[in-house]
């Protein structure tokens, strides 16, 4: 089968078009003239009036603030300047646009419940971050392309970047006072138990803290700032389910299951340890419950009672669970942040993996499956001796303790090498690489935007949705219609259709459309990462600083324990902030466009056809990559 | 062995329970010597000062922590005695405490200082020293 090249001539004029073209993009940023702009704004829970401010570079922009109903403040990230307003008095502020970009504004004053999310922006002519963004889009997207045109034949071995083998691995065990720290029963049950420690705190702040504003309030703070944050850009990205290894919530399930904290007890579960339907052995649970859940992210991420609620909520049903149904059915099948970890420790560096199959393979009884004195067998239902992907891997460290062979080992992996991994034995009770993973990757793009939208966004009225200040269907109702809609039908119809174009493209006869969506939505694994690191940025950067106050007074008892309590607000970065949010961005487009072609490997039978599925896809990466660079700085 | 698991279960304990017990006992260690008074701070149409009335003993070294359970800023002025700090802002969510000696006998007005809503001049208590 002869594949159609085009002539090098073809590929000089591609690259010269494409330099001509920035080189407008620099014409069209040259800076205009200054002038005076004076700007009224009406400032009410939780929204400005204008909420976009417009101006050029070098203008001389004043501002007058007027609050409509409680005392709000005007903060300009990156200019550090600001200014405030009680009702009745005007807060004004003058200072001259000599950055340019989109900055938001955001409220300074502790005015309301989403006092950090009232935001607004500022647009300062030229944008040249929004074009660079795009450029360096376009930039990668031709650089794949012109990779990825000139390949006569499949890859025989996939690499990371074409550099780093994916099967490369580096057993960590070699470590031996690590290896002594992963064999020990105190481990993890020490980093548990600080956690224990942390979230009581965190349950009696929410329960002492009402109804007030959260951003002053332990709980809300802890877990919405500082633990969403640290799981989004560290935990998951890098170590996968790291945050289920020490996660207090399973501890009494546990308990009762076991009848013992650390030592070795009863292998069966105490309770009735039922097993969980066969139908519902995947992330089906996991996607509706997490979707489920962000129902209500208007009140638990800024209502301390609602945080309170919510804990309180998830170990109840962690204590049910454990009652009814075996192990940790409840981590695996019910909590509603387990799956898109379990999703994106496919990404992550680190896994449990047996080193040599062939001592697992004459070793009978698996220990790791059934357990032994040294500890129980795998809590998560996994087969630890043919584990190949981290979905399902809580990394509790029970096998490295029952394995008399010392034959499990903690690895670093490249990147995303999970995502290739199959299941060997596909007989197996799981359903993977299934829709059930894709529709988590999808949900997730569908989350974030609702939460971008809504919490960093300059729409007032989308957080008065949100917050459900009305039901009906400009309100409450139409931000669960909004979100159905745009995790479930229109993100997910999207790649569908690209998924389409790509087996149209492909001329192949053989490949089935399920398995095209379903391959290449793992190209969003990456994408999802970065996206949510970013607005992690966005949330950390801001809002950090709150963290300081509420450690020293974590009740708002005026204790002062580290003397920090009476540290104000003040936000960091925040010049910086939307640079490294394009930069993740373009990060995780990298690695997805790195791995989509992969997958387009994958999914059709010769290079032919797999080069021509893949310009499909390539295309609608780079499309959500200038959507999601617009939705940060454009 | 024994040991080891006895040792987590008190650990556990510790953690929770031990915790709670802690921070209940710290804040209770705190208040010592003071005449404590607590004050909530909400808008009139809320709730208002609560309590708006309340008596302390004369010649006491009194405290009063005031706590805004609302989501918009308060003050706090008692223009008949020398409070410690003066505060301008009590933010949503906030607690600020203030200590004065009541070394006058009779009743005192107190304030909100922040407008923290259309109905914020009514936002006043009394305070009796005897």
């Amino acid at each position: 089968m002869s594949v159609y090249r085009l002539p090098f001539t073809v590929y000089r004029k591609i690259v010269v078009g494409f330099l001509f073209l920035s080189s407008i993009f620099f014409f069209l940023s040259s800076p205009s003239f200054a002038a005076e702009r004076f700007f009224e704004v009406k400032a009410k829970k939780f929204s400005y009036t204008p909420n976009i401010i417009k101006v050029n570079k070098g203008d001389k922009v004043s501002i007058r603030l007027i609050s409509e109903d409680v005392h709000h403040g005007f903060f300009v990230d990156g200019y550090g300047v600001k200014t405030s307003a009680h009702p009745g008095m005007e807060g004004a502020l003058s200072f001259t646009a000599d950055k340019s970009g989109r900055f938001s504004f955001r409220c300074s004053v502790t005015c309301g419940s989403l006092h950090p999310y009232m935001i607004g922006y500022l647009y300062v002519s030229p944008n040249n971050l929004w074009v660079w963004g795009v450029f360096g889009v376009l930039a990668l997207g031709l650089i794949s392309w012109l990779i990825t045109s000139k390949k006569k034949q499949k890859d025989e071995k996939l690499k990371l970047f074409g550099i780093i083998p994916l099967e490369w691995r580096f057993p960590l065990t070699k470590f031996k006072p690590l290896r002594a720290l992963l064999k020990s029963r105190w481990f993890p049950f020490l980093p548990i138990v600080f956690n224990l420690f942390i979230f009581t705190i965190i349950l009696l702040a929410g329960f002492i803290g009402g109804l007030g504003a959260g951003n002053y309030n332990f709980g809300v703070m802890i877990v919405w700032i500082l633990w969403w944050v640290l799981l989004m850009m560290f935990m998951v990205p890098l170590i996968g389910r790291f945050w289920c290894m020490m996660c207090p919530f399973p501890l009494i399930g546990d308990w009762i299951q076991r009848g013992k904290l650390i030592n070795v007890g009863k292998q069966k579960s105490w309770g009735l340890g039922k097993r969980w339907p066969n139908k519902l052995r995947n992330l089906w649970p996991l996607v509706i419950l997490f979707w489920v859940s962000t129902w209500f992210s208007g009140f638990f991420t800024v209502k301390p009672f609602a945080t309170f609620i919510l804990l309180g909520a998830i170990i109840l049903i962690a204590i049910i669970i454990a009652l009814f149904f075996e192990k940790r059915t409840f981590c695996l099948f019910v909590c509603p942040v387990s799956g898109f970890q379990g999703l994106y420790a496919n990404f992550s560096l680190f896994g449990v993996r047996s080193r040599d199959p062939e001592i697992c393979k004459k070793h009978v009884p698996k220990t790791c499956v059934v357990g032994n004195e040294k500890g129980y067998g795998c809590p998560w239902m996994e087969l630890p001796y043919e584990m190949n992907r981290n979905t399902y891997c809580g990394l509790c460290f029970e096998c490295l303790k029952t394995c008399p062979y010392d034959n499990m080992d903690l690895v670093l992996k490249p990147f995303g090498q999970d995502l290739f991994a199959e299941r060997r034995r596909t007989d197996d009770v799981y359903n993977r690489r299934s829709t059930d993973e894709a529709y988590k990757a999808l949900t997730m793009i569908g989350i974030f935007l609702s939460f971008f939208l809504a919490f960093q966004g300059p729409y007032g009225h989308l957080r008065d949705m949100v917050t459900a200040k009305t039901f009906g269907l400009h309100g409450y109702l139409g931000y669960l219609l909004e979100s159905f809609t745009i995790d479930f039908l229109l993100i997910p119809g999207s790649l569908f259709l690209f998924a389409w174009l790509s087996k149209l493209a492909s001329r192949s006869k053989e490949v089935k459309l399920k398995d095209v969506f379903v391959n290449f939505s793992y190209c969003l694994v990456p994408v999802g990462i970065a996206i949510w690191g970013a607005f992690s940025l966005g949330i950390i950067f801001p809002n950090g600083s709150y963290l300081l106050h509420i450690i020293s007074d974590p009740f708002s008892w005026g204790w002062n324990l580290f003397g920090t309590a009476s540290i104000p607000w003040t936000p960091f970065f925040t010049g910086l902030m939307p640079y490294l949010q394009v930069l993740v961005t373009l990060g995780g487009m990298l690695f997805a466009l790195d791995f989509g072609y992969k997958f387009s490997q994958r999914t059709y039978k010769d290079i032919g056809e797999a080069k021509r599925g893949w310009i499909p896809i390539l295309i609608y990466l780079i499309l959500i990559h200038i959507f999601f660079v617009r939705i940060f700085v454009g | 062995m024994k040991k080891n698991e006895l040792f987590a279960v008190v650990l556990m304990f510790l953690a929770t329970i031990g915790t709670v017990i802690g921070i209940f006992a710290y804040e209770k260690s705190r208040a010592k010597g003071y005449y404590t008074v607590e004050l909530t701070a909400r808008a009139p149409l809320n709730g208002n000062w609560y309590p708006r009335k309340f008596t302390v003993p004369f010649g006491q070294e009194v405290r009063i922590r005031i706590r805004n359970i609302e989501t918009v800023s308060h003050g706090f002025a008692m223009p008949d005695f020398n409070i410690e700090p003066a505060i301008n802002e009590i933010k949503a969510g906030e607690v600020k405490e203030i200590k004065f000696l009541a070394d006058k006998k009779g009743t005192f007005p107190f304030f909100c200082t922040v407008w923290c809503s259309n109905e914020h001049l009514h936002m006043s208590g009394e305070i009796t020293v005897e």
